[in-house]
């Protein structure tokens, strides 16, 4: 049944990669190309209509200024990306509007960066999705009814894409891409080559240009909202800028030559369409009775709807879609970047099987599916939400180089900071105007949850500081390194082979102490014939509470180096996630332990078929490996180490898995410095699956649980607020799902409470 | 049936043991060594293979570092006496080595203080 589930796994999404060939999915300028701008590109599909829709308010005078509106934008474009370029070569490890806000601005200015590009990440792809849909339906209005549905569809599709790897989906994602830009040349060199012979097509639409309602004249305000609204075709230019590291080699070369490819083909293909639709007389207003996209009237006359028309509606259909997949490079591996630096959850650094941020990817998925959702694929309302994060972020972006700029000095600093300065001046105003004019419509939305977004980035960086200053508070740090005494406490559930093992165990470590707890009288007659030498005592009342008095009694007589450890044996019937599930008390109980400052708990399973009537009877295991797990040197992890010493097991070691490959020689000096006098071992987890590493670790140990036991010691953060847990890795909790079916193998949490 | 479950069986297959294999051809196409499986002890002989794991001890005399190789076929401990610290010996970097092969800690194999040579590891390692 595993099996089968697996081979369906791999089905879909491919064989699971080993972190050495994550070098592997760098890609070249050909495919980069597609992956990054598929966004941008795609924009030209809407972005001429977009202007037009602003200009018809002024009637055939207005739509007149399609090509000087056009060539603004073209011109906005090309200095935002000389700009970007610049950016590009500064910052070799990915220098999105984040980066270069957050290292020359400041954390606000980087935290606003971010989360307008997140917000925004997230609506390219409801935006390009939506569009595409729309494509769809118009082509067949039968699929009307279906439009969320198709959505949902095209985003499982995408994420499922993603979820394979860059590279694969980049190959997939090539030809459409390449397939719109040629699609679209062709239209622009037909319709040139028949307007310069004098027979310049008309579009379907222009006999409505007489019929205009004139609603205001040409005004400079006009012009700008007009100007403002074509700068959608600026969106995506920052996915290059954050993508340089999955470049290859010279990656800012290659992603500033890639920039300067996608700006040349974005600005021809946008203008040679404006051109077009101006000299194909195109009327496109805001409220259209049965209105076809400017691209499908220009493709229509010039092509006299032949064959052409229908590859370059395809091709648009087809590039929308993939549009949404900038966003699925970019967002996941903003929120990786962010994760590292501490203002997002640390599992959105975590790559899945194929190597990619896999959370990252979800989330995205997820959210926006919900936002099709809530406006229920609605586009002309979507599109209002639009391209306030974009300038946000250009605007950041290029004043960060600005003050880069004047605080390094690099040569040829004034050139490039007045390029920026010029652009960011520019991209600042749009903004304004965008802000401005959309406000009222939708936008209001995005400005609003910035704010939000902001301020949670900002909490979880909080955080994360205070648990690291805390780990490595000195006056927290243990530092008398004689071991202490052990105090064990077995919680008696049944007198059975397990109880018997812990017994064994207790004993084994030549405890200080060690006492039984039951919440059931009838015990005692069977302890008596176990165990005559341990007390044992029968708790009444509630049993959490029961146990917590008794703990905490037993804790104020405590040496100072000495630990508490609650022993809960346990029987399990069979291999199977059924058993976690099968005695809730026990481990709601084990929860609540694990909060109580001061208190190990130790968990002693057996599985039935390992049941030895013969020897487990309180044997005393004669070999006790302790292993460590460890993430970093820190306070909790010297408490741990403690810990383990109270434990007089055979031998002591600290394992570290899968680490990167630069960090092994820190985490080593690390640990000679810290002075553990234990062996450290840094294990590779090529899968990054801490339990399957674990696992293949354990074969050379082949502990049996009566003769030879293998403990492993799991420090655990305990933070105070019981919602910041989500911030932490689920270490322990995958470490003790996977260790409690190994035979011979206990699992002990020492909780460091924060 | 059995065709299916031959496929299932195929894709299922342990993503360990197409690493492994691919760990067997890359220390193959590395001149004039030999599989750590074909190795016998006391011996002097070559072999490439990758880090899987890296234990610093801190106890013993001035310390010591050792480096668990893998090629595919089998492991082997590097073991370096007399030091903590060696620049290079990190997780997943590529290792031939030169030197007599003995039996360390539990009958794994082990050789002391050989010469070295870091090379990059193979792609897909």
């Amino acid at each position: 049944m595993a099996k089968t589930a697996e081979a369906l796994k791999r089905v879909v999404l491919g064989r699971p990669m080993s972190s050495g060939e994550l070098g592997h999915t760098l890609l070249p300028k050909s495919i980069a190309l597609p992956v990054f701008s598929s966004d941008p590109l795609s924009s030209n599909a809407y972005a001429t209509q977009e202007a037009m829709i602003v200009l018809s308010l002024a009637g055939a005078a207005g739509l007149a200024m399609i090509v000087p509106v056009s060539i603004a934008v073209a011109a906005l474009l090309f200095i935002v990306v000389t700009s970007y370029r610049e950016t590009v070569k500064a910052y070799p490890t990915g220098g999105g509007a984040y980066r270069v806000a957050h290292e020359n601005l400041g954390m606000y200015p980087g935290l606003l960066a971010a989360s307008a590009l997140l917000i925004d990440y997230v609506l390219t792809v409801s935006v390009s999705i939506t569009a595409g849909v729309e494509a769809m339906v118009s082509a067949s209005e039968a699929l009307g009814p279906y439009k969320i549905g198709l959505a949902f569809a095209f985003i499982a599709f995408v994420t499922l894409m993603n979820l394979r790897g860059v590279k694969e989906s980049g190959t997939l994602f090539a030809i459409p891409t390449y397939g719109f830009v040629l699609a679209i040349y062709l239209m622009i060199v037909t319709g040139i080559v028949k307007c310069l012979g004098g027979g310049c097509p008309e579009a379907e639409s222009a006999r409505h240009m007489a019929d205009l309602h004139l609603e205001t004249a040409v005004s400079y305000v006009l012009l700008l909202r007009a100007f403002a609204a074509g700068t959608t075709a600026l969106t995506g230019v920052e996915a290059i800028a954050d993508g340089v590291p999955a470049f290859r080699y010279p990656q800012s070369k290659n992603a500033a030559t890639t920039l300067l490819i996608m700006a040349a083909l974005s600005t021809s293909m946008f203008l040679g369409i404006s051109w077009l639709a101006d000299g194909t007389n195109v009327v496109f207003t805001e409220h259209p009775p049965g209105q076809r996209t400017v691209v499908a009237q220009i493709a229509a006359a010039v092509f006299e709807g032949g064959p052409m028309f229908y590859v370059v509606q395809i091709m648009s259909t087809a590039i929308l879609i993939l549009a949404a997949n900038t966003a699925y490079q970019d967002f996941p591996r903003l929120s990786s970047i962010l994760a590292k630096d501490r203002y997002m959850p640390r599992q959105f650094m975590n790559r899945g099987d194929r190597l990619v941020f896999s959370n990252g990817v979800i989330i995205l998925a997820l959210l926006s599916g919900l936002l099709i959702y809530v406006f229920d694929a609605n586009l002309t309302q979507l599109i209002q939400l639009y391209l306030v994060g974009v300038f946000i972020s250009f605007t950041l972006s290029q004043t960060g180089m600005v003050v880069r700029g004047r605080r390094l000095r690099p040569p040829g600093w004034q050139r490039s900071a007045l390029i920026s300065g010029f652009g960011g001046t520019v991209t600042g105003i749009v903004l304004v105007v965008i802000a401005y004019s959309k406000f009222a419509k939708g936008a209001w939305i995005v400005i609003a949850s910035i704010p939000v977004v902001m301020f949670a980035m900002r909490s979880v960086y909080v955080h994360y500081k205070d648990v690291a200053d805390q780990l490595g508070h000195p006056a927290r740090r243990p530092t008398d390194r004689r071991p202490g005494n052990a105090h064990f406490v077995i919680l008696v559930n049944r007198v059975d082979s397990a109880t018997a093992r812990a017994v064994g165990y207790a004993r084994s470590t030549r405890a200080a102490d060690i006492t039984a707890v039951t919440f059931d009288s009838a015990n005692h007659g069977p302890w008596r014939r176990l165990a005559p030498d341990i007390p044992l005592q029968t708790l009444t009342g509630r049993k959490t509470e029961a146990l917590l008095t008794n703990l905490r009694e037993k804790r104020s007589n405590l040496g100072s180096d000495d630990f508490l450890t609650v022993m809960t044996p346990e029987i399990l019937r069979s291999r199977g996630l059924f058993e976690i599930v099968r005695r809730p008390g026990l481990h709601r109980l084990k929860a609540v332990l694990v909060r109580e400052p001061d208190v190990q708990v130790l968990d002693i399973p057996i599985l039935r078929d390992d049941i030895d009537p013969e020897v487990d009877q309180a044997h005393e295991p004669g070999r006790n490996h302790v292993i460590v797990l460890i993430s970093g040197v820190h306070n909790a992890m010297l408490q741990a180490t403690e810990y383990a010493e109270t434990l007089r097991p055979t031998d002591i070691r600290a394992v570290s898995f899968g680490l990167e490959p630069e960090e092994t020689e820190k985490l080593g000096d690390q640990w000679l410095e810290a002075r553990v006098p234990h062996p450290l071992e840094i294990e590779e987890s090529p899968f990054r699956d801490l339990g399957i590493s674990l696992e293949r670790y354990l074969d050379r140990f082949n502990p049996d649980g009566v003769n030879k036991v293998v403990t492993i010691v799991i420090p655990e953060f305990i933070v105070r607020k019981r919602r910041h847990q989500i911030l932490h890795g689920q270490t322990a909790l995958i470490v003790k799902r996977r260790m409690l079916f190994e035979s011979g193998v206990v699992v002990v949490s020492v909780p460091y409470h924060l | 049936m059995t065709f299916l479950s031959e496929l299932v069986e195929k894709l299922a297959r342990p993503a360990q043991d197409i690493r492994a294999e691919h760990l067997r051809e890359w220390a193959n196409s590395v001149p004039g060594t030999i599989p750590i499986a074909d190795v016998q002890c006391r011996c002097r002989c070559k072999i490439a293979g990758v880090i899987q794991n890296v234990r610093i001890d801190p106890r013993e005399g001035s310390g010591s570092i050792e480096a668990t190789i893998d090629d595919g076929s089998g492991r082997l401990v590097v073991k370096w006496l007399g030091r903590q610290k060696l620049s290079g010996i990190g997780l997943g970097n590529g290792l031939i080595l030169e030197g007599t092969i003995g039996e360390g800690r539990g009958k794994q194999l082990q050789v002391l203080n050989p010469d070295y040579q870091l090379i990059p590891a193979p792609e897909h390692g």
